[in-house]
């Protein structure tokens, strides 16, 4: 078998020796060590929080687990914590910035300028105008995980982080952070934060719940160029061939809703949660708690909570009792307890099963 | 002489079986070479291991003094080769298959191209074919086809499986009349086989593959050479022995065969004793019996093997 | 030998057969379309086609996405399963090997030729699109002003579009390069041009499913499908280079890797067809 076959093994050899390069290199890359580095982790927290004026450009993509038992109506929501979503962010500042929600066949920007937004929605063929909110739903911007890591840092104690190793996103060396809620009640086990040393920048958030071992939501930059991006790219007008749309104001519609909403004096402390005070949320509405851990209390009138009602009852996973039906998305939590004919609770935060019952107990009128 | 294809101890296993097992072919220039074998024999094999397609498992090829394959970039623009039936681009005329393949390697210049073309096709009678596509040729149009295909470069060595396929009688007749006319030229003609006749007709040396075994391989004239015996036609064959008494070989009817290399002084002894003689010639071993006496057994048969 | 094979595959009926008929679907689709004017919900079918109706000199690109998909690489599979394969069949490879056509540089000169019937095609069905979108739609005036609109809702000059639709044209010919890498490894592997361009079909077909499964997105980065409708990305504005780099980096890669894999096997093997 003599020359033939050994040049038969030669050429296999090359071809095998340039498949095993191709296939190592990736790893190789990876496995380049990050600087673990001595910062405290206070001091990354506060460097972290003061991160929102750095201007920087990049591509980031946020992983949620979260199955939301929402109505059709909050669809996009839902999305937004259950899917892949792919966003390019070019960011100045927190009102001068623009994020565009990436699929594969079309794209969802929004525009944001001191005055308000413009959404550009490529396959509908919609811009449309808002203005600012202080109570909005969630979108797309607030799962960056710079914004979504200054959000979760910024009422967090010293006494519930610490530092963890370090490693490498978007190319450069993140230096890792823990938050642990000390409340009783959160349903949140940690947050792993990825912080960026120099700009303080949150590179990597991942939410665990209680006991999970996958993250509930991974949200992460893949690309970032520090440096403010051209304004040019932030900037917006309207294509001619667009509808122009304007949004509904979200602080009107919290006012009418406001008004139908019935009037109950909520409790000052639920689930071992002192009540506070947000901006932007009306009065008849309950948050409770503080950092990572909330709990929200609305009364409904009876006729919305039907609804609700046979949506939470048709997810697998609702334990349904005497109070009411409740239902936990990851750390999620959202409750609904129903008396007949009366004014019907929904509860929802990042508080555990057990913790929402409790909560359920000492409204007022549920009988216990 | 110089040798134009030679082999060394050219060995092909396919998993067990030996294709081809230790063949030392000897071509020169200047011959007619007639290889000869039954199919399944490993004509086929070896006729591929000189060209390069199929390679050896062991053992050397030489072909116009370089070693195969490695020098097939300078050695088979010489060589001319018809491999086991043409084959041709049936969407394509004859003309643009044959520029085709001119174009495919090198050794054919471009401008030379357009004469060369129309020159082969004239040399195998196609001159006047037209611009049909080869999948409306008959098959002995594409046999044509296929040799023009292989002198297009007035090969120095012209290697031919079966060339006369599918011919009738008449093209076969000219396509003999064309491998002499070339041979007096200078281009040596290696021509494998099953045809005895063929061979007869065209070759001055003769190659025989035995299940993968060279068991011959020698000059036509003296495989076929004078045996040193004359043969005497006479209706009166009981009296020959009487007369050259001892020199008797074999008597079979009319056909005595007699020992003794001068027919002429054989018919004087015959004619002497009154003995009238029909016929008489030189004993000659038909390449058929030289064959046979060496393959040991029909070419095509296939033994049970023990 | 490059315009040699260039000549043969050109000079084939059953090239432009496949050419003509991989146009038939985007016409088909353009006339349905402007029948009925039903679009696709926006998010769903090809990308582009829901544009059309505004702006019908986008259909080039509509009608790239519609065979880029499926026709496109079955095209490009058969042709590309045909290059070897298919001489092996007729008996001519082994004229060709004696011609002496180098082995490494046959192979070179078949992927050569693919590419140029992948251009070709890919340039064909978008000058069909354009005619047929400017005939069949509104199409926008095309002056030096008002080139288009970008993907993120910005205005594109005409010598913008026209050369991201080039680039386009460049990258849809790069992503197939991988089906005709693959086309061309199995085609020196067997002597059959069906067997060889149905094992490339496999291949995308296997890509094209592991690429919607959750549990195979560990390898989804590296399947030959992955980045192929990446050519919406240079109509974003400004345009997103990455999937597109790794695009063309993935298939560099697969040709790399297949064409060295086909050339080890071919050089080595004994031609007996």
């Amino acid at each position: 078998m003599a020359a033939r076959a050994h040049g038969a093994i030669r050429r296999w050899a090359v071809v095998g020796l340039l498949v095993a390069t191709l296939l190592v290199l990736p790893s190789l890359v990876g496995a380049l060590p990050a600087d673990v580095g001595d910062a405290p982790a206070a001091e990354l927290r506060t460097a972290a929080l003061a991160s929102a004026d750095v201007g920087f450009s990049g591509y980031a993509v946020s992983a949620g687990g979260l199955a939301l038992p929402v109505s059709d109506r909050l669809t996009d929501v839902a999305d937004l914590f259950s899917d892949r979503t792919l966003m390019r962010v070019w960011w100045r500042g927190p009102t001068e910035h623009r994020v565009d929600v990436v699929t594969a066949a079309g794209e969802t920007d929004v525009h944001r300028d001191p005055a308000g937004t413009w959404t550009w929605d490529f396959e509908a063929g919609t811009a449309t105008r808002g203005v600012p909110a202080s109570l909005a739903l969630p979108t797309a911007p607030d799962l960056l995980p710079s914004s979504l890591g200054r959000r979760l840092l910024s009422e967090a104690h010293d006494d519930e982080l610490s530092r963890t190793g370090a490693r490498r996103i978007a190319g450069r060396e993140a230096q890792g952070l823990r938050l642990v809620p000390s409340d009783a009640a959160s349903s949140v086990g940690r947050v792993d934060l990825w912080l960026d040393p120099a700009s303080g920048l949150p590179l990597q958030v991942e939410v665990y719940a209680e006991g999970a071992e996958h993250a509930a939501l991974d949200t992460r930059f893949l690309d970032l160029d520090l440096g403010d991006p051209p304004s040019r790219v932030l900037a917006f007008t309207p294509p001619a061939e667009a509808r122009v749309l304007t949004a509904p104001d979200t602080d009107d519609l919290i006012a009418q809703a406001e008004q139908r909403a019935p009037l109950v004096a909520l409790p000052s402390q639920l689930a071992g949660l002192t009540r506070r005070t947000l901006d932007g949320v009306p009065p008849a509405v309950g948050v409770y708690g503080r950092g990572i851990t909330l709990l929200a209390v609305a009364p409904v009138p009876p006729r919305v909570a039907g609804g609700l009602d046979t949506t939470l009852r048709a997810s697998p996973d609702a334990v349904v009792d005497a109070q009411g039906v409740r239902v936990a998305a990851g750390p999620l939590g959202l409750m609904l307890v129903e008396r007949p004919g009366r004014t019907a609770y929904v509860l929802t935060g990042t508080v555990s099963l057990d913790a929402l019952a409790e909560a359920a107990r000492r409204l007022p009128g549920v009988p216990t | 002489m110089t040798s134009v294809v030679r082999t060394r101890g050219l060995v092909k296993r396919y998993g067990r079986l030996r294709a081809v097992d230790g063949i030392d072919l000897d071509v020169r220039a200047g011959d007619v070479y007639g290889f000869l074998g039954a199919n399944g024999s490993g004509k086929t094999t070896t006729v591929r291991m000189l060209l390069g397609l199929v390679l050896p498992t062991s053992g050397e090829v030489e072909l116009l003094g370089e070693r195969m394959p490695r020098a097939a970039r300078r050695v088979l623009p010489r060589v001319g080769a018809l491999v086991e039936g043409p084959a041709a681009y049936g969407h394509l005329s004859g003309r643009a298959n044959l520029a085709l393949f001119d174009a495919a390697g090198p050794g054919g210049p471009r401008r030379t191209r357009r004469r060369r073309v129309e020159e082969v096709l004239e040399q195998v009678g196609l001159g006047g074919i037209d611009r049909r596509p080869v999948r409306a040729y008959s098959l002995g149009m594409r046999q044509r086809l296929g040799l023009a295909a292989a002198l297009l470069r007035r090969p120095e060595l012209l290697v031919l499986d079966e060339p006369t396929n599918g011919l009738d009688p008449q093209g076969i007749t000219e396509i003999r009349e064309l491998l002499l006319d070339l041979h007096r030229g200078g281009t040596t003609v290696f021509l494998s086989s099953h045809l005895l006749a063929e061979v007869e007709q065209l070759c001055t040396r003769v190659g025989v593959l035995d299940r993968g075994r060279l068991v011959l391989q020698d000059e036509l004239a003296t495989l076929t050479a004078p045996t040193g015996a004359t043969v005497v036609h006479t209706p009166a064959a009981d009296r020959v022995p009487a007369v050259l008494d001892g020199r008797v070989v074999a008597v079979d009817g009319s056909r005595v065969v007699v020992r003794g290399a001068d027919p002429a002084e054989v018919n004087a002894l015959l004619v002497g004793a009154g003995v009238p003689v029909t016929g008489l010639a030189l004993q000659r071993p038909s390449l058929e019996e030289v064959v046979l006496a060496a393959a040991g057994s029909s070419l095509d048969r296939v033994e049970v093997h023990r | 030998m490059i315009a040699v094979e260039l000549r043969k595959l050109f000079r084939r009926p059953r090239t432009w057969a496949t050419i003509a008929v991989l146009n038939a679907l985007p016409v088909l689709v353009a006339v349905l379309v402007r029948l009925t004017d039903l679009v696709p919900r926006p998010g769903e079918g090809p990308p582009f086609l829901s544009a059309v109706l505004t702006n019908g000199s986008l259909f080039p690109l509509a009608a790239l996405a519609i065979v880029l998909p499926l026709f496109l690489p079955i095209a490009v599979a058969v042709v590309a399963g045909d290059s070897v394969a298919g001489e092996a069949q007729a008996g001519t490879l082994r004229y060709l090997l004696v011609r002496p056509a180098g082995r490494t540089l046959l192979l070179v000169a078949k992927l050569v030729a693919v590419v140029a019937f992948v251009l070709v095609t890919v340039l064909v069905v978008a000058a069909v699109g354009y005619v047929v979108g400017t005939t069949l739609f509104d199409a926008q005036p095309l002056t030096a002003a008002t080139g288009g609109t970008s993907v993120s809702g910005t205005g594109l000059t005409q010598q913008e579009l026209v050369g991201r639709t080039l680039t386009a044209i460049g990258y849809v010919v790069v992503s197939m390069l991988g089906v005709a890498a693959f086309g061309l490894f199995f085609s020196t592997l067997t002597d059959s041009p069906l067997a060889a361009a149905l094992g490339a079909l496999a291949v995308l077909v296997a890509s094209s499913l592991l690429f919607t499964l959750d549990a195979a997105s560990p390898i989804a980065p590296y399947l030959p499908t992955r980045y192929w409708l990446a050519f919406v990305d240079l109509f974003r504005d400004p345009i997103l280079w990455r999937d597109v780099v790794r695009g063309l980096a993935l298939q560099g890669v697969y040709v790399g890797v297949l064409l060295a894999a086909a050339w080890a096997n071919f050089t080595t093997k004994d031609v007996t067809s």
